[in-house]
């Protein structure tokens, strides 16, 4: 079975209702800010797919390594597009799961998040030994999407997002 | 940034609705008709009017996985047939009698067309019967099974007869239409390494290209009994997104000033010679133009000996567009006017139009608009 499609924000590139109304509800229509601890804490609950341990206490996401950048930094306030860059470091080189840590991040950030965030997900570099490859795979956006309507991986991944639903609410 | 052209604003026209609850992966406008279809990864294709801008019928049970791509086959009269791509690695093929096509009372109610709904009211057409066979008119004709991954996407070739699908199983197909809904398989071309994201069709010659997770553009054609690739476009850094080709028609823009005029002829003279140029974007954030080099006569003497030779393509990059885009570049289209649009990850819907450079031998390409549409709310 595969997770409902309004269980997670699946698409960057389309308007979101939701957030239509979160802006206009605002009225000054102030966009909160976000920062790297905030984004530290949705994804460092996260478990591994292999062991009971989270991502955090693994430190395969660190704090350091989450980068927030305007997309458009050219107009400056007039747009409020985010660029999120966050770097994964896989306990072992040859790590297998690589690819579906990466996904998991991305999918509780997409679900987290406003839709005016793009978010990257890569390996850092030199932790991985197909680091390249994974990396692409986590840029495609056909990749991910059918990733998503895959019964199993779904179910991988939502028991890797089981402790955010607790702890982020 | 300081410039001499003026940017025309792109304003929204209409939106159509009501729309998909999940992601449209893409739209498709009807060759004649003035109707759109969008794919969604809600496993419907919505067809919506583009003279009311209302949904007129939703196509359902076909795939059991995203749509990804739909293409109308052209040079039909009387009756319309879509092709569709899907997650499920399958491709259908649906038909409908364009006489069903007009709007619904229902939604015309709903819609901007109020004389139509006066119309539809004095002729007594507002009523449950209109409604009944709302799923009805779009009949499913044939799925053509064979991909073994999702497939990106469809293309009909110019006259209709062939059509071109390709897949995340890093092969191109060519089918051919042999009867009514029956389809062969002519081809199943391999040599991509990676998914391959687009094909898209020459505008008058059965020439095939397409794009890929390779990185690279591959060009097809039929030659003696086989299709197989006839050239390789290298230059991208990244994901191939999409290919676009020009129209058939070379269109002359912009005022050259009168030391110009041997080189406009110059250029025309040229692009007649390579026929209609291809376009590519991809994730490196570059769109490239590539043109074909004419063939000489004595290279095509020489080229009778050795017959393998003879459907190579050479193709050269001619120009790579001004930077715009700061994520993917996803889509891209060649108006008719020879304008290009793009499209990508950052949102952001750029114009762009080819005009002479002061004091160049070469055309190049100006971006002359920019406009950031609101797809995720922005202003």
């Amino acid at each position: 079975s595969t997770v409902p499609p309004s269980a997670y924000l699946p698409d960057p590139f389309s308007p979101s209702s939701s957030s239509d109304s979160e802006l206009s509800d605002d009225d000054d229509a102030e966009i909160e800010p976000i920062d790297e601890q905030e984004i530290y804490d949705l994804i460092s609950p996260i478990s591994d797919p292999e062991h009971p341990l989270t991502l955090g206490s693994l430190s395969v996401v660190n704090l350091p390594d989450i980068f927030l950048t305007p997309t458009f930094p050219e107009k400056g306030s007039s747009s409020p597009l985010t660029t999120l860059t966050v770097l994964i470091t896989p306990t072992i080189t040859h790590c297998s799961l690589a690819t579906v840590i990466g996904l998991g991040v991305r999918v509780r950030l997409e679900q987290a998040l406003p839709p005016r965030f793009r978010v990257d997900v890569r390996i850092k570099e030199g932790t991985h030994s197909t680091a390249e490859q994974v990396n692409r795979q986590l840029g495609d956006k056909e990749r991910v999407a059918a990733a998503l309507e895959n019964g199993t991986l779904m179910g991988v991944l939502r028991k890797m997002l089981e402790g955010c639903e607790n702890g982020a609410g | 940034m300081p410039s001499v052209f003026s940017f025309p604003r792109i304003s929204q026209l209409a939106t159509l609705e009501p729309s998909s609850p999940s992601r449209a992966w893409l739209t498709a406008p009807h060759p004649t008709l003035p109707l759109l279809a969008t794919c969604s990864s809600d496993k419907t294709v919505r067809i919506y009017s583009l003279t009311t801008f209302t949904l007129l019928s939703t196509i359902t049970g076909g795939h059991k996985r995203s749509i990804r791509t739909c293409a109308w086959k052209p040079n039909l009269k009387g009756e319309s047939v879509l092709a569709t791509g899907s997650f499920d690695a399958s491709v259908g093929i649906w038909r409908h009698y364009d006489n069903d096509m007009s709007p619904k009372p229902k939604e015309v109610l709903s819609g901007l067309d109020f004389d139509a709904r006066d119309k539809a009211i004095a002729n007594g057409e507002m009523g449950e019967n209109a409604e009944e066979d709302d799923e009805e008119e779009w009949r499913f004709a044939i799925v053509l099974d064979g991909h073994e991954s999702e497939v990106k996407s469809v293309a009909w070739s110019t006259g209709g007869n062939l059509l071109a699908t390709c897949s995340r199983d890093k092969s191109v197909w060519i089918w051919e239409e042999v009867g009514e809904d029956d389809y062969e398989t002519i081809a199943v071309m391999q040599e991509h390494e990676g998914d391959v994201k687009c094909v898209a069709w020459h505008p008058e010659e059965e020439l095939l290209a397409s794009a890929s997770y390779d990185d690279d553009v591959r060009l097809w054609r039929e030659d003696v009994d086989d299709w197989g690739c006839c050239g390789v476009l290298r230059g991208h850094g990244s994901t191939v997104w999409c290919v676009a080709w020009e129209g058939v028609v070379p269109e002359i823009f912009g005022d050259v000033e009168d030391g110009q005029k041997d080189l406009k002829e110059m250029w025309v003279k040229r692009r007649e010679a390579s026929g209609p140029r291809l376009m590519s974007c991809s994730d490196d954030l570059s769109i490239r133009v590539w043109r074909r080099r004419p063939k000489e006569k004595v290279q095509q003497s020489r080229l009778s000996i050795i017959r393998s030779g003879s459907s190579e393509e050479d193709w050269i990059e001619e120009v790579q567009l001004p930077k715009a885009h700061s994520r993917p570049i996803y889509a891209i289209a060649w108006s008719k006017s020879g304008r290009v649009v793009s499209t990508g990850g950052d949102g952001a819907i750029v114009v762009y139009e080819e005009r002479w450079k002061k004091g160049s031998i070469d055309p190049k390409s100006k971006k002359t608009g920019d406009q950031t549409n609101g797809v995720d709310g922005e202003q």
